[in-house]
């Protein structure tokens, strides 16, 4: 390739060009690096300093005065182990299941013709801007009908069906799955539940890790729902138990912040691992749709 | 068909496998927690410091009468409501017994009496004869259409916590002050400008104009009302738009003496430990918190009755409330009654509650305790308990509309209003501005009574 | 379909059978009722009668509405405005093809997007306080004339609110910008180079058109989110939001009304007034859309 004008900038603009994206980079990272300093900073410290109290110590940081005891507080006397399984356990299962419903409604939809199927498609798709606000009430009124209320299932059961995931899927279908290899998998006596799963499962993969991921950290950040349905303290998922840290122990910031970073923490992690498919598979309907 | 299996055998990322692992496992780790303990009658309470204290009755109650057992959870404040209304408004059971405070408590009395979600306890309080032992201003916040629905815990009466230190240095004498008027000139010498920015660095009072507390102690004690007996709204009476327009040179203007040192925040403490305020308003389960938290301040604060707004004038208000109520889904309320009684009618938890947060209790059977008198060396040797329960016939009547809280924010915007036009004309005395201030309060009680009127539940509206 | 053995006419029902039923059950279903409540005047689910129009009659005179649908509107213009332009520029800044570290930085500016809201609210909450927040404290030391007291939450609140919910969104807008520009053609901007445009031209002459559908599109799911702000203002002010309702979103005032204050009937009245709003929104991007592709 030979040099383009454009490609090779100048030192100036380059260097503009990085302490720009520096400067912005910092922005973005200063609440996170704020946050993990308050959680292991002692409660005297936290308004004291900005970021680690001064002291003696190398960088002129005080590090003796750091303390791990915030967590320990968190995993011992409050019941925040208790609600890290809940939210590992709610985020995973409604993902996994929420993911092969929506592929699985998203092939039905795409892949067949049948009677019934565009009134099925339209209802469903036209729900897509509907504010979830607007169901809260008669949502829970539901649940509280089918004897759901303050149970694992009646959080879970209604994240199964999002129109948004539907959506995704049928498209992604329409997209990338051609009909001749379903048809030539038929012709070799494939049944029906094997094709979906050994051969079109597979093809959209992309779109299944991506929509996983998307659908776990969902639900992971959910607040509102779980603080209506699930109501005992011990079906309480981090996002809930965490907030009500600011109820009872509102004084002590360090702790609040050492809640909050054992939150988010998972979820970055997980983003870390997965991230390339991650970015992938979120921008590629959007970009070739 | 080999070109599918070769597809599948690729068909999990690692993503996909990573959450599938933390599903099986969470799952897994979800089936084998232990079920909650269920049994016994279960107490939903907002405050942590409760749950403890309760700890020690509760076990003993538990040991004594192991067929009716209770249990305390401590929700945090906002849960607790949200759950408890939904719970009330959807029928769905919610704890036997419930702890809650005054601003959460009144929003269950919005529908029709039979249908409000508490137990109406009125006929259990007559027929123990237990209605005389609270003063009966002090049910009001709990009553709704003349039926009591919740116990209190206290009765919150607000006295003024002053830095003794400070006044005292100064050659004050307090005891000279009767009203605000006194208050404003005695101790004005304070403040003055120290590091000669042009703004004062110390003021008389902690409070502002749009802090809900600052203004509902006020109004209550001025007997500026904002609901009548029967819980119908009053907003656009005379004295409301007295106190409201004399209000406002409090917070502006050239005699200002008031500054906003939040409570409960970091940095409202710093400034009280700095001097930048000489006086609070000082319900006693503040006073409590104070003595816990603000342990620097031992030994400078002093107590005293509020200044009257007039001569002769009440000394005091009220702030803060916390009740018990039973919860009509609950099985067995006549059962439930004995615990309440067990619980709010017990000496032992009015002295934790006095001996532990200062709250003085609203049973007079209780008042002639010892406890009361001691003096308190955190308040300079004062006798914290008594100077409260010397209020208790002055503490004044409260609404319990479930409007309390949109009435008073109307008061707040109409003294923000009037704030503003002050700031804009340059006039601060109460006499310019009440006309203003009885227009914009017709405006705000007719914006009250329309939205009261969508509500053909609430029996008491017109 | 030309099938050598076409498929039994159920097999297409089991496949969409399990998303039909939850779908009906947990959306459809409470959609419908939602509607039937928007003309009921309740008082919780148990206390209700039909009073036909009046919530929409009462809706249109409503101070409180009218505060909170100012309020969301100036929220989304504000959020939309400002995290539009910042996220294009950001993933101009990153599609030079000559950039190191690219994966690094769009991992940084894409990593506040995976924090919940509740989470953002409890981070924001410290850093905004009036005197002893970091924000106040940087900006008046950058800025001497700042006043330490700036009350971001008392006051301005939706400023507040505008600044969190940037720092959230402005990555993942970011990274459907980059992947956009990475989709445009080398060949286009060459030509306009080689005809002698600069830097500014190509972008405003051939970069943008070529990405438009995908700015479009990321408006648009942006303000549709926007206008149903709830979970921030709700735990960064309080459930009233905050002082003089100045935080007050539509989605927080539906919220109170049906579940502080019971009155579900006009809750659903105000949420069906937001949902023709979004869909009205959801329309006006079509038509906009479809006439860019005419062109």
């Amino acid at each position: 390739m030979s040099p383009r004008p454009g490609d090779r900038a100048s030192l100036t603009s380059r260097l503009l060009i990085y302490g720009l994206l520096v400067v912005f980079g910092l922005m973005t990272l200063l609440p996170f690096i704020w946050m993990l300093c308050a959680s292991i900073k002692t409660k005297g410290d936290f308004y004291t300093s900005q970021f680690l109290p001064p002291g003696h110590g190398f960088l002129g940081v005080a590090w003796d005065r750091l303390t791990l005891s915030q967590f320990a507080q968190l995993f011992r006397d409050l019941p925040v182990a208790r609600a890290m399984l809940n939210s590992v356990f709610l985020a995973s299962v409604c993902s996994v299941v929420a993911t092969l419903c929506c592929a699985a409604g998203g092939y039905g939809l795409a892949k067949f013709r049948f009677r019934g199927r565009e009134t099925v498609t339209s209802a469903i798709l036209g729900t897509v801007v509907v504010p979830t606000a607007l169901l809260l009430g008669p949502s829970f009124e539901t649940l509280f009908h089918l004897g759901l209320v303050d149970h694992y299932a009646g959080f879970i059961l209604p994240t199964l069906a999002p129109a948004f995931g539907l959506y995704l899927f049928r498209q992604a279908m329409v997209n990338s799955v051609p009909p001749d290899i379903i048809e030539a998998a038929r012709i070799d006596g494939c049944g029906e539940i094997r094709i979906f799963f050994q051969i079109v499962l597979p093809i959209i993969r992309p779109m299944l890790s991506a929509f996983l991921v998307i659908s776990f950290i969902g639900i992971w950040n959910n607040f509102i729902t779980p603080q209506i349905v699930l109501q005992s303290p011990e079906r309480y998922p981090l996002s809930v138990a965490i907030f009500s840290l600011r109820g009872l122990y509102g004084d002590d910031n360090s702790l609040i912040m050492a809640g909050t970073l054992v939150a988010i923490a998972p979820v970055m992690l997980l983003f870390l691992l997965l991230q390339r498919e991650f970015i992938s598979g979120l921008t590629s309907g959007a970009v070739k749709g | 068909m080999s070109s599918a299996r070769f597809a599948s055998s690729r068909a999990l990322s690692p993503g996909i496998w990573i959450i599938l692992l933390l599903a099986v496992v969470s799952t897994t780790g979800v089936l084998l927690m232990p079920a909650p303990e269920r049994g016994g009658a279960v107490l939903w309470t907002f405050i942590d410091y409760n749950g403890k204290n309760y700890a020690s009755i509760l076990a003993a109650w538990n040991r004594a009468h192991p067929d009716t057992r209770l249990q305390a959870k401590v929700i945090e404040y906002a849960a607790l409501q949200r759950r408890m209304l939904t719970g009330f408004f959807s029928g769905t059971p919610t704890a036997d017994l419930l702890e809650v405070e005054r601003s959460i408590a009144n929003r269950a009395f919005i529908g029709p009496l039979d249908r409000v979600g508490f137990v109406d306890l009125t006929d259990y309080l007559r027929a123990d004869g237990l209605t005389d032992e609270i003063a009966p201003a002090v049910y009001t916040p709990w009553s709704s259409r003349g039926r009591i629905f919740g116990i209190p815990i206290g009765f919150h009466p607000v006295l003024l916590a002053y830095r003794a230190d400070l006044v005292e240095a100064a050659g004050i004498d307090v005891s000279q002050i009767e009203t605000w008027d006194d208050f404003f000139r005695l101790l004005r010498p304070l403040m003055f400008d120290r590091n000669g920015d042009g703004q004062p660095d110390r003021y008389l009072l902690s409070g502002w104009n749009n802090n809900p507390n600052t203004i509902d102690i006020l109004l209550l004690q001025a007997d500026a009302q904002l609901f009548d007996p029967a819980g119908r709204p009053t907003l656009d009476t005379p004295r409301n738009a007295e106190i409201l327009a004399r209000l406002v040179s409090w917070f502006a203007g050239p005699n200002r003496i008031a500054a906003d040192a939040s409570d409960f925040t970091f940095a409202g403490n710093r400034q009280r430990l700095e001097g930048y305020v000489v006086a609070t308003f000082m319900p006693d389960w503040l006073a409590g918190s104070w003595r816990k938290d603000l342990t620097p301040l031992a030994g400078k604060v002093k107590l005293m009755p509020l200044p009257a707004w007039e001569r002769g004038g009440r000394r005091t208000s009220a702030w803060g409330g916390t009740m018990i109520g039973i919860a009509k889904s609950a099985p067995r309320p006549a059962e439930k009654w004995e615990l309440v009684k067990m619980l709010y009618f017990s000496r032992e938890l009015a002295e934790t509650n006095f001996n532990e947060f200062l709250i003085v209790s609203p049973l007079r059977r209780h008042h002639h305790l010892p406890m009361y008198d001691r003096p308190d060396p955190y308040f300079c040797g004062q006798p914290v308990g008594r100077l409260y329960l010397d209020q208790e016939n002055n503490v004044p009547t409260r609404p319990s509309s479930p409007y309390t809280q949109e009435a008073l924010r109307l008061a707040l915007d109409v003294l923000g209003t009037l704030k503003q036009h002050a700031e804009a004309t340059g006039r601060y005395d109460a006499a310019s501005l009440e006309p203003l201030a009885h227009q914009l309060l017709a405006e705000a009680q007719r914006s009250l009574l329309r939205q009261i009127a969508r509500n053909p539940f609430l029996l008491a509206a017109p | 379909m030309n099938s050598a053995r076409p498929h039994p006419a159920w097999v297409p029902w089991v496949f969409i059978a399990p998303f039909v039923v939850i779908f009906g059950t947990f959306a459809v279903w409470p959609l419908l009722r939602s509607l039937q409540l928007a003309f009921e005047q309740t008082c919780g689910a148990q206390t209700h009668v039909f009073v036909g129009l009046k919530n929409f009659r009462y809706l249109v005179l409503d101070p409180m509405f009218w505060q909170a649908m100012g309020n969301t509107i100036l929220f989304t213009v504000g959020t939309v405005a400002v995290q539009v332009p910042l996220a294009l520029g950001l993933a101009l800044l990153l599609n030079r093809p000559d950039l190191r570290g690219r994966a690094v930085f769009r991992l940084i500016f894409f990593s506040p997007s995976l924090i919940g809201m509740v989470f953002v609210a409890m981070l924001f909450s410290p850093l905004l306080e009036k005197r002893t927040g970091l924000v106040n404290i940087w900006l008046h030391a950058l800025l001497p004339a700042w006043n330490i007291e700036f009350a971001w939450l008392e006051t301005y609140s939706m400023t507040a609110l505008i600044l969190a919910s940037v720092w959230m969104g402005a990555g993942f807008m970011m990274v459907y910008f980059l992947a956009a520009l990475q989709h445009v053609p080398r060949e286009l901007t060459d030509a306009a180079s080689i005809d002698g445009a600069g830097p500014w031209q190509r972008f405003w002459h051939v970069v943008l058109p070529e990405i438009r559908p995908v700015v479009g599109l990321m408006t648009l799911l942006a303000a549709v989110g926007s206008m149903q702000l709830f979970d921030l203002p709700y735990l960064l002010l309080g459930e009233t939001g905050g002082l003089n309702g100045r935080g007050l979103t539509i989605v927080m005032y539906l919220y109170q009304t049906g579940f502080t204050v019971g009155d579900l009937g006009y809750a659903s009245a105000i949420g069906w007034v937001l949902a023709l709003l979004l869909i009205g929104l959801a329309l006006v991007q079509r038509r906009l859309a479809r006439r860019t592709r005419e062109d």
